[in-house]
């Protein structure tokens, strides 16, 4: 008898999930079937956007040209009188073969993505797609880079807001303005805070402070593009981040605290046997959220950088509307996608968050 | 409640579906062209729209205003073209999409452009012929410019440089006296080095200017890798951090026109939309400027990037007969004259530029008569459709090179190489005029 | 040093990091204002001035025409209307189904529920771009209307967000609440909408208000489905469209103040609701 009834529970259970998830996968079936689906099968072909021209099926094609690349070693020059590696006058560097000499030619044309020196010897790494090689390094740093500061930021915010204080209330407005800002504008915004004459702030800033001249150019200088990238992301997204945690923060019983108080615990302990593993969960979603989006990122890219640098994204876009390649820009979509998930699967394992 | 909620939202939904599925008016035509979507630009397209609605009952005019950002713009043109759509019969586009967009567009020979085509300037006409098609006619035209200021030429008793070796000595010296007397934020000259479609036209321009050619030429061959072309570009590379600022290699046409018109800079490169704006009042550079063809090189001719946009009838259209008619009349020289007058258009018919209306309006467009007719076109027909990609590689090639990563020589060397992937072209000399 | 200097020394300590903090995130906000009230001399005099200052004589100079051309011009007011019906319809959805779907993914036992999840996280997993134009397939097929299919693809990414986060906390809401609800004979449903969702008001409150910030910002698909209908542009499509009197020409101090406006109603919302972030749970409600 107890038996039957838990069994019934456990049908109607079951029942009553698929009714509450029904709504939900029917929209995004409606939705996102055909979008995604397409996206795959034109992966596999060399489909042009906007063009007549027949489309073909070229299998892995695309993923190839996308990520073949290969490793060459550069031979030092040597030098007839000396006998010994040229050195370059100006820089006193040890001189190389060019990379255009040693990368092959045939069939496909192999262009240098980067160069790196291993044990004195200089490596060129070639690529079918440098942009693309490039890009995804591009995306991965800016995405390790903006998602720690940007969780780090956010969990002081989050516990900041969190305490007693006046204005609180107004203070959990504040805290969401840069989020609110259209992502679109809020790059324009920034863009011309890095404008390279004194008119744009960081070149008056420094100048004034004596740092730089007042015509430094922040976003063509190679070095400087991710990191300011990357500012405006984390600026941008610590709201974000903070307000998830500070929801998190709602789901801890005050009196795990208020039992910690009484054994004498100090408050960092607190932090770290309490705050931090209850908040395992929501940061959990967070991050995944976060770093989705950070893989994404498009708008700063193409607002800021637009074709010096590109993201995953922001490359792919310039694929499909520039070079119109479809079966490429789809092909791209997916590797983003297959990324992506492999990043969703490591946080929830890493973080111990089970999903059954 | 909620189930409630969800009921009015459903009824909502209902409703807006419905909405969509309204029949239009049996007894009249709509035309759509989908155009610039800017101040005066838009204005006057309506005028005209209006002008012809009333000479031509039973048609509708629609003006549909699309992104300034031709990057937004284009991507938007593929989507409706991807889709076929019927939604809109006349596009503007650019003067490099022509060769990259033909098999969307009718032949405007069939309709009679014919006898309208030799009025034009050759080059866009020329430009706009793809396969012996006319894909779209001419409608209003852009060109690079130098301008200069005239109260410091005046000042230091300089000339209007003619050389770019010239311009290089005049802004050096007049950048050099300027800084001592105060304005530390003074340069010689800014012009457009981010690497994007702009940097293409800048550089084009002095490499033509030198008598290097066109990147790829005509004859579809690949003749950048020049001696003439890689010592301009080191030239270039040599302003940047000298005459001109270090973030020059981050600027784009706004970037530049802000700084020019702040009085910070004796020389700039701009398209003709910066004269009526740097003559706004309160700014330093009104009344202080004037304009001259850009300076020359080896070649000893001068040569502006030909810019502008043009009247292009969908294929898709349900009606290309009336579409084309009104294309006709919108690239016509009533129209061209009424849009130059009003909106300081740059029109696109020779005779115009003589006009005593036009030229009482903006007395600066007898002076860019010369211009336009020595405009270079980018190789963008030739290398169709392909050229957004062959623009790429060229720029990013030419940026690397002004940023100083790497020398012109290599860099030409892979671009040669890139170009030749890309599109499968042979190498070959240039030929210039 | 005594308690109560410690304690003074706590407070300023914390007032300290609370100032930074707030002048981090406002200050380039500020830089938006200051921008917004100055003419392009201006915006183009060097050094850039903190306060309007005018070029010749350095006095401060607010210039407000750029307010009122973007109110006096049609498509920004309209891009207002737009994008709270969008913004607002697409979040009411994304949590009315999302949190249908967390209540089950997050409370109920059955079978498949690591599938269903990462298949709803599948659906943004694309840039946007790449989807975008099967996606306007689609809504052509379906003959949508621009608002509508706005509503509907703004829940490719709402959607996933809500159902993820509304999981994540009903997951740790004590299973005790539900089975005593059980033993006082409430239906499962009912233990949801009358018991649990409550107690998630904090959730609730935090994803719709970014979701729905999410719609409002949302640019890409905006612009190809409104790129017809011109009635329906969204703010961020609208202020897009903003252009000088030339081509070319970018009004930059009109953009700067439309961002400043539009970030308004938003900061507005965020008051009306911050409460309920905080309002959750007391240990009183989890031990029912």
């Amino acid at each position: 008898m107890a038996i039957s009834s838990s069994s019934n529970l456990a049908k109607e259970e079951q029942k009553l999930a698929f009714k509450l998830l029904l709504p939900a996968f029917l929209i995004l079936i409606i939705i996102a079937l055909y979008p995604l689906g397409q996206v795959f099968y034109t992966s596999f072909t060399n489909r042009e956007f906007a063009s007549s021209t027949k489309t073909e099926f070229v299998g892995l094609d695309n993923y190839q040209a996308l990520l073949s690349f290969t490793v060459k070693e550069l031979d030092p020059i040597i030098d007839q009188e000396t006998g010994e590696q040229a050195v370059d006058e100006e820089t006193g560097e040890k001189q190389f073969q060019r990379p255009i000499r040693v990368l092959p030619r045939d069939p496909h044309l192999y262009r240098p993505a980067f160069e790196f020196s291993f044990f004195g010897n200089k490596y060129v790494v070639g690529a079918r797609t440098p942009d693309f090689i490039r890009s995804v390094w591009n995306t991965l740093v800016f995405t390790f880079f903006s998602v720690f500061f940007e969780t780090l930021l956010g969990l002081i915010v989050a516990l900041v807001v969190n305490s007693e204080f006046k204005g609180r209330g107004a203070m959990r407005a504040v805290m969401l303005v840069p989020w609110a800002v259209i992502t679109v504008v809020s790059a324009r915004m920034w863009e011309w805070m890095f404008e390279p004459t004194r008119a744009g702030l960081f070149n008056m800033l420094g100048d004034r402070f004596g740092l730089i001249d007042g015509s430094y150019s922040f976003l063509s200088s190679a070095n400087l593009q991710l990191p300011a990238i990357i500012a405006v992301d984390v600026w941008k997204t610590t709201p974000f981040m903070a307000l998830l945690i500070l929801a998190g923060l709602q789901l801890i019983p005050n009196e795990l605290y208020e039992a910690a108080e009484v054994d004498g615990a100090s408050k960092f302990r607190q932090f770290f046997n309490i705050t931090l593993p209850l908040l395992k969960p929501s940061l959990a979603v967070a991050l995944i959220f976060r770093t989705l989006d950070a893989l994404r990122v498009f708008d700063v890219f193409q607002v800021m950088l637009s074709q010096k640098r590109y993201s995953m994204a922001s490359f792919n876009y310039f694929q499909l509307i520039s070079a119109r390649k479809m079966g490429m820009a789809s092909a791209i979509g997916v590797i983003i996608f297959i990324i992506i998930f492999a990043f969703a699967i490591l946080y929830m394992k890493s973080l111990g968050v089970d999903t059954e | 409640m909620r189930k409630n909620l969800l009921l009015v939202l459903a009824l909502v939904f209902i409703i807006a579906f419905s909405g969509v599925v309204m029949a239009q008016e049996e007894d009249e035509i709509t035309l759509t062209i989908a155009a610039g979507a800017v101040g005066q630009e838009k204005a006057t397209a309506e005028e005209a729209a209006a002008m012809y609605m009333e000479r031509n009952p039973g048609v509708n005019v629609e003006i549909l205003d699309t992104p300034d950002l031709a990057n937004d713009r284009y991507g938007l043109y593929l989507q409706f073209l991807e889709a076929e759509s019927s939604k809109v019969d006349i596009y503007q586009i650019d003067v490099i999409w022509p060769g990259e967009l033909a098999e969307h567009f009718l032949d405007l020979y069939d309709y009679g452009a014919k006898e309208v085509v030799d009025k034009h300037f050759q080059a866009i006409v020329q430009n706009n012929t793809v396969d012996g098609k006319l894909i779209a006619l001419p409608w209003f035209t852009d060109a690079g410019l130098l301008y200069y200021r005239t109260d410091l030429l005046e000042k230091y008793d300089r000339e209007v440089p003619k050389t770019w070796d010239e311009l290089e000595e005049t802004a050096r010296y007049i950048m050099e006296e300027e800084r001592a007397a105060g304005n530390e934020d003074f340069y010689g000259y800014v012009w457009q080095g981010n690497a994007y479609e702009g940097l293409t036209c800048d550089a084009l321009e002095w490499i033509y200017s030198n008598g290097g050619g066109k990147i790829v030429s005509d004859d579809k061959k690949i003749t950048i890798n020049n001696d003439k072309a890689i010592e301009i570009i080191d030239q270039a590379a040599g302003w940047v951090g000298g005459i001109s600022p270090a973030g020059v290699t981050g600027m784009g046409e706004e970037d530049a026109r802000s700084m020019w018109e702040a009085g910070n800079a004796l020389f700039m490169r701009n398209w003709p939309y910066a004269y009526a704006l740097g003559n706004e009042e309160g700014k330093p550079t009104a009344g202080n400027f004037d304009v001259s063809p850009l300076p020359a090189g080896d070649s000893g001719s001068s040569a502006g990037t030909l810019g502008g946009w043009n009247l292009a009838v969908s294929k898709y259209s349900e009606h290309p007969e009336e579409a084309a008619k009104l294309a006709m009349f919108m690239a016509g020289e009533e129209v061209q004259k009424l849009r130059a007058v009003e909106a300081t258009l740059n029109p696109t018919i020779k005779s115009l530029y003589e006009d005593e209306d036009v030229l009482e309006a903006a007395p600066f467009f007898g002076s860019l008569y010369d211009v336009f007719t020595n405009a270079v076109a980018r190789p963008s027909t030739a290398t169709a459709p392909k050229y957004n990609q062959v623009s790429e590689q060229f720029f990013q090639a030419v940026h690397s090179v002004l940023t100083g990563e790497s020398d012109a020589r290599s860099a030409i060397e892979y671009l040669e190489l890139d170009l030749m992937d890309t599109t499968g072209f042979e190498t070959g000399e240039p030929t210039q005029p | 040093m005594t308690r109560d200097q410690k304690k003074i020394l706590k407070k300023v300590l914390f007032y300290l990091v609370l100032a930074i903090i707030v002048i981090y995130l406002l200050f380039p906000f500020y830089w938006a204002i200051s921008s917004s009230l100055k003419t392009e001399a201006q915006l183009s005099m060097t050094p850039a001035t903190l306060i309007p200052r005018d070029p010749d004589t350095g006095e401060i100079s607010i210039f407000t025409r750029n307010y009122k051309a973007i109110f006096t011009n049609g498509g920004f007011i309209r891009g207002l209307i737009n994008s709270t019906i969008v913004a607002t319809s697409t979040t009411i959805l994304a949590l009315l189904t999302g949190s249908f779907a967390a209540f089950a993914l997050g409370k109920l036992r059955f079978k498949g529920k690591a599938p269903a999840l990462y298949t709803i996280l599948a659906m943004t997993m694309f840039p946007q771009v790449t989807v975008l134009s099967g996606l306007y397939a689609v809504i052509n097929a379906l003959n949508l209307s621009a608002r509508v299919s706005m509503i509907f693809t703004y829940l490719l990414f709402t959607l996933p967000f809500t159902t993820w986060v509304l999981t994540s906390f009903f997951r740790d809401l004590p299973d005790e609440i539900m089975q005593s609800a059980q033993v006082d004979g409430a239906t499962p449903f009912q233990t949801f909408h009358m018991i649990l969702l409550p107690l998630t008001a904090p959730a609730l409150v935090t994803t719709g208000l970014l979701s729905f910030i999410q719609a409002w910002n949302e640019y890409l698909f905006a612009l190809t489905f409104t790129s017809i209908d011109v009635e329906a542009r969204t703010v961020p499509v609208a202020i897009q469209y903003f252009s000088g009197e030339f081509a070319r020409q970018e009004p930059f101090g009109e953009i700067m103040a439309a961002a400043v406006v539009v970030t308004i109603p938003i900061v507005v919302l965020v008051l009306i609701f911050q409460k309920r972030i905080v309002a959750g749970l007391t240990a009183g409600a989890v031990k029912g």
